[in-house]
């Protein structure tokens, strides 16, 4: 079925469209996202259940953007009255010129920046799902979550705890600019299984994960990962610490993903070209990867939770290769940012929801396969590890340094894993050194979409990041 | 739809408890890029959030559902989301627990924040750094105002304060010849602290010429770590949740009450509060998110857990019935100076990639940006390379220091000293 577009926005578009045109009177660009995105958060342990209707995406509300006198400025606000825009407006206008009464007192210099094209453009993208979130039966998924849960429970070895997570959004977002009316309604949802278990002391973590832009038929997916997460916590608990050092790793393909996010994800965020806070805008045409290495970054590039129609800029969504055969070709970049770089947007601008700025930001970030197994990747380690699982990782756009937190790792010694489990790891390095270490590419690309993503340490947007098996080297700690 | 109205209709739902939250947000934002505007912003919106409860079972369990009404929502479709609500929490099987009731203090007087005040203030500061021609501002961002909050339950609380709420982020750079490094600093706060802003971007510039100059991190096998700043209040994020009265229904915690937290103690030992108010805190408040008056609570006391605190629910379950969410921390100092902690084989972070305290299962890791390795006497800035370790394996010899500082809701010693760490060094680059 497709997915339903907001009856809500539909009914507020014409007296948003009145906001537009009242605000065009008064500045050169004038700009609307409005947003109805509705969704439900289940989770259940034996401990606690908790029923919400409230993800990371969840939002209603509007954000209007304004440009005059080469300054471009945003008013967020979620009581519009469709009957009533000329309110609107001039509860934006007093509120801007507040602003700018205190930054003129300051005798502060704009950015100046030039006004933003606005070819004409519709599109109704309604995407296909089978089930949506605001019908499905949360009394029946509740007790699914829960049986699993006491499952979970009664199958692991010193468990203190196994939490059960569904979570399903439907976004509804519409754009509007003189010009331009966008509407697009998609869903997505993700659920995880955590087990916690502790003996002597010491606890440890397993963590499994699934991830679609489809409806709640993807939680049947939750009782293999359940078996998945009891391994792990079981592992954790006997793992050793890694002596730090240099290895030859083979990381997974959810690794594989958090390595393409950290290192040319964040890497060639365009945004951080126009503040000179990337390396990589000196490095565009030059290697930075073996031949093994080609990424694409794009809400196009892979279906999962980031794969929209248009961005929060009313740009169409795009699959950009970055990196074609480990030569570095291009970044991504938001509408205001490619205005002032002189390049075309690639549908890349994201806002944290309606209350947030736009910045650059990723979709799906995705390394191509190559033609190796995983069995031919172990049989080549000496001495090295299989890293799986990912818990965080950090950019360093500036330096090129790289922060990978993996769940685990595996020893292989001689070609043959050993048995022997290490936890947690810590992989860093000098990000050039890291993809030119890349000698072996699985025949297999998976993405993974239940993490999130923040530009620093804030503005988190929902990201999918994969990749196939990756054989390189890497300092562990 | 107002507060009013949804009251209303909860008295008329059926439902066996409620709560109800809303908070009116304005901020001012502005974003520059040097010091140049990029752009400014306005949020003024208002999110209410309902949560509604079910008993069953004669009363042995009680179900709750809930979540944001918008507050554009008709009555209509505000009662549409409570009887789903109620429906859900028929099926959300925990043990029961009672709301909070009310203290006595029935709405607390609220002042306004003026944030073209508080904006004024975070401008001033960053426009009069001491920049020079090889270190200086790359760009910031700025974020003031505050948040009016009421909250009412069906137990008769309504209550209303004001939270300030302020945030700036800074990128500095430094530069030699071609190279060029940046540092990123954040500030949160009530409102702007602006010579508290001044000292530690100040320093931050002057650390940027260090990081030019810094060395890739040897590999050190185990060392002696010396933690400030926002990853020392990671550390005593550790010990925070450990006295969670969540984490000890969960089991995540197994710190019991008149306890110590370590068989034995070789360093200081630790002792956290909770503290209802600290200056300038973007976490003072008189009651918490479920309206419980906030007060000073003593947490751990010379390493000996004294009680666990936290939600109605998980403090219910504990039978702990003068509980609360605490917004502020304080960490006492420990019995020798920074300086002193400062001698003999060490190494001083001050800047990491993203320093982590996993707070179940108490593993630390970090990529060290910047780091000063004290060797013999002499101090060599490092780069590169990681921390790693476990935190039950430091609170036996952990020390910290007699001088104490603010971050933000923690006040917390200086500098503290981790023993045993595990090193890795850094790659070339």
């Amino acid at each position: 079925m497709k997915a339903p577009f907001s009856p809500y926005l539909n009914s507020i578009a014409p007296g948003l469209k009145r906001l537009c045109a009242l605000l065009g009177e008064r500045y050169d660009y004038v700009s609307i996202l409005s947003t109805d995105s509705r969704g439900f958060a289940l989770r259940a342990s034996p401990h606690v259940k908790t029923v919400s209707s409230e993800t990371m995406t969840t939002e209603r509300g509007t954000v209007v953007r304004v440009r005059r006198d080469g300054l471009y400025s945003e008013y967020s606000l979620n009581r519009f009255d469709p009957a009533a825009p000329e309110a609107a407006a001039l509860d934006l206008t007093r509120a801007l010129d507040a602003q700018l009464t205190l930054l003129s007192s300051m005798s502060t210099k704009v950015y100046e920046t030039a006004v933003m094209p606005d070819e004409p453009c519709t599109l109704f993208a309604e995407m296909e799902t089978e089930r949506l979130p605001e019908e499905e039966d949360l009394s029946a998924l509740i007790a699914r979550l829960s049986a699993l849960a006491e499952d979970g429970m009664r199958r692991g070895d010193h468990l203190v705890d196994c939490t059960v997570s569904a979570l399903s959004t439907h976004i509804c977002k519409l754009f509007l600019t003189a010009n331009r009316d966008l509407r697009q309604s998609y869903v997505y949802s993700e659920g995880s299984v955590m087990t916690v278990a502790a003996e002597g002391g010491k606890s440890g973590m397993g963590y499994r994960g699934l991830s679609g832009r489809c409806g709640p038929e993807l939680f049947s997916g939750l009782p293999a990962r359940l078996d998945e997460a009891l391994r792990d916590a079981a592992e954790l608990l006997k793992a050793e610490r890694v002596v730090p050092g240099e290895y030859e790793i083979i990381a997974d393909p959810e690794v594989a993903g958090l390595i393409a996010h950290e290192a040319f994800g964040h890497g060639v965020e365009m945004d951080m070209f126009v503040k000179n806070r990337a390396l990589g805008a000196s490095y565009i045409g030059k290697r930075v990867g073996s031949d093994l290495v080609t990424m694409h970054e794009g809400a196009l590039a892979a279906c999962d939770v980031a794969s929209y129609a248009f961005d929060d800029e009313g740009t169409p969504a795009g699959d950009v290769i970055e990196i074609d055969r480990g030569i570095l070709k291009t970044g991504i970049c938001d509408a205001l940012s490619a205005l002032r770089l002189g390049v075309q947007p690639t549908g890349n601008g994201k806002r944290e929801n309606f209350e947030h700025k736009v910045y650059t930001r990723m979709t799906n970030t995705v390394f191509e396969p190559g033609t190796s197994t995983l069995n031919d990747m172990i049989a080549s380690v000496s001495h090295g590890y299989l890293l799986c699982g990912c818990e965080s990782g950090m950019e360093d756009p500036k330096h090129w340094g790289i922060q990978c937190i993996v769940q685990r790792g595996y020893e292989i010694l001689d070609g043959r894993l050993t048995g022997k489990v290490i936890a947690p790891v810590i992989l860093t390095g000098y990000v050039p050194d890291l993809l030119g270490s890349i000698s072996m590419a699985g025949n297999e690309a998976s993405v993974f979409g239940t993490g999130g993503c923040g530009k620093g340490s804030k503005e988190w947007v929902k990201v999918s990041d994969g990749g196939p098996y990756l054989k390189a080297r890497a300092i562990l700690g | 739809m107002t507060a009013e109205k949804l009251k209303e209709l909860l008295l008329a739902s059926g439902a066996d408890a409620w709560e109800l939250t809303c908070d009116d947000t304005d901020i001012w934002e502005f974003y520059f890029i040097r010091h140049a505007l990029d752009q400014n912003r306005v949020r003024n919106t208002r999110h209410i959030t309902l949560r509604v409860y079910r008993r069953f079972e004669d009363g042995k369990c009680l179900g709750s559902a809930g979540g944001e009404i918008p507050p554009t929502a008709t009555e209509e479709e505000a009662a549409a989301a409570i009887a789903a609500y109620l429906a859900a929490a028929s099926c959300v099987k925990n043990p029961a627990y009672t709301l909070n009731t009310p203290s006595g203090l029935s709405r607390e007087s609220t002042a306004a924040v003026d944030p073209a005040e508080s904006a004024r203030r975070f401008m001033e500061v960053l426009r009069s750094l001491p920049e020079t021609e090889t270190e200086d501002v790359n760009s910031y961002e700025i974020f003031t105002g505050s948040h009016r909050i009421r909250f009412l339950n069906s137990e008769g609380i309504d209550v209303s304060y004001v939270r300030p709420s302020s945030m700036a982020e800074a990128v500095l750079n430094a530069r030699r010849g071609v190279k060029e490094i940046e540092l990123y600093r954040k500030f949160t706060g009530g409102t702007c602290d602006a010579e508290a802003l001044r000292r530690a971007l100040s320093l931050a510039l002057a650390t940027g010429r260090d990081k030019l100059t810094a060395v890739p991190t040897p590999p050190l096998g185990t060392c002696d770590v010396l933690f400030s700043g926002e990853a020392a209040a990671e550390l005593y994020g550790y010990f925070i949740s450990r006295v969670s009265a969540a984490f000890k229904v969960r089991g995540y915690s197994d710190c019991e009450a008149g306890k110590p937290l370590a068989p034995s103690f070789n360093g200081d030992r630790v002792t956290l509060r909770a503290l209802a108010a600290l200056p300038n805190s973007s976490r003072n408040g008189a009651f918490d998110a479920e309206g419980a008056p906030v007060r000073d609570a003593l947490l751990i006391e010379d390493g000996v857990v004294r009680r666990f605190i936290g939600s109605r629910q998980f403090s219910c379950y504990l039978g702990l019935s003068d509980s609360f969410i605490p917004g502020n921390y304080a960490v006492s100092g420990g019995s020798c100076s920074a300086e002193e902690l400062r001698s003999g084989l060490c190494l001083e972070a001050v800047d990491f990639s993203d320093f982590q305290v996993d707070p179940i299962t108490g593993d630390i890791a970090g990529e060290i940006r910047l780091a000063y390795l004290r060797k013999d006497g002499k101090v060599t800035p490092v780069s590169g390379g990681s921390v790693s370790g476990n935190m039950r394996d430091f609170i036996r010899d952990m020390r910290m220091s007699r001088e104490t500082e603010q971050q933000d809701s923690l006040l917390l010693p200086a500098l503290t000293r981790l023993s045993g760490v595990h090193i890795a060094g850094a790659a070339r680059g």
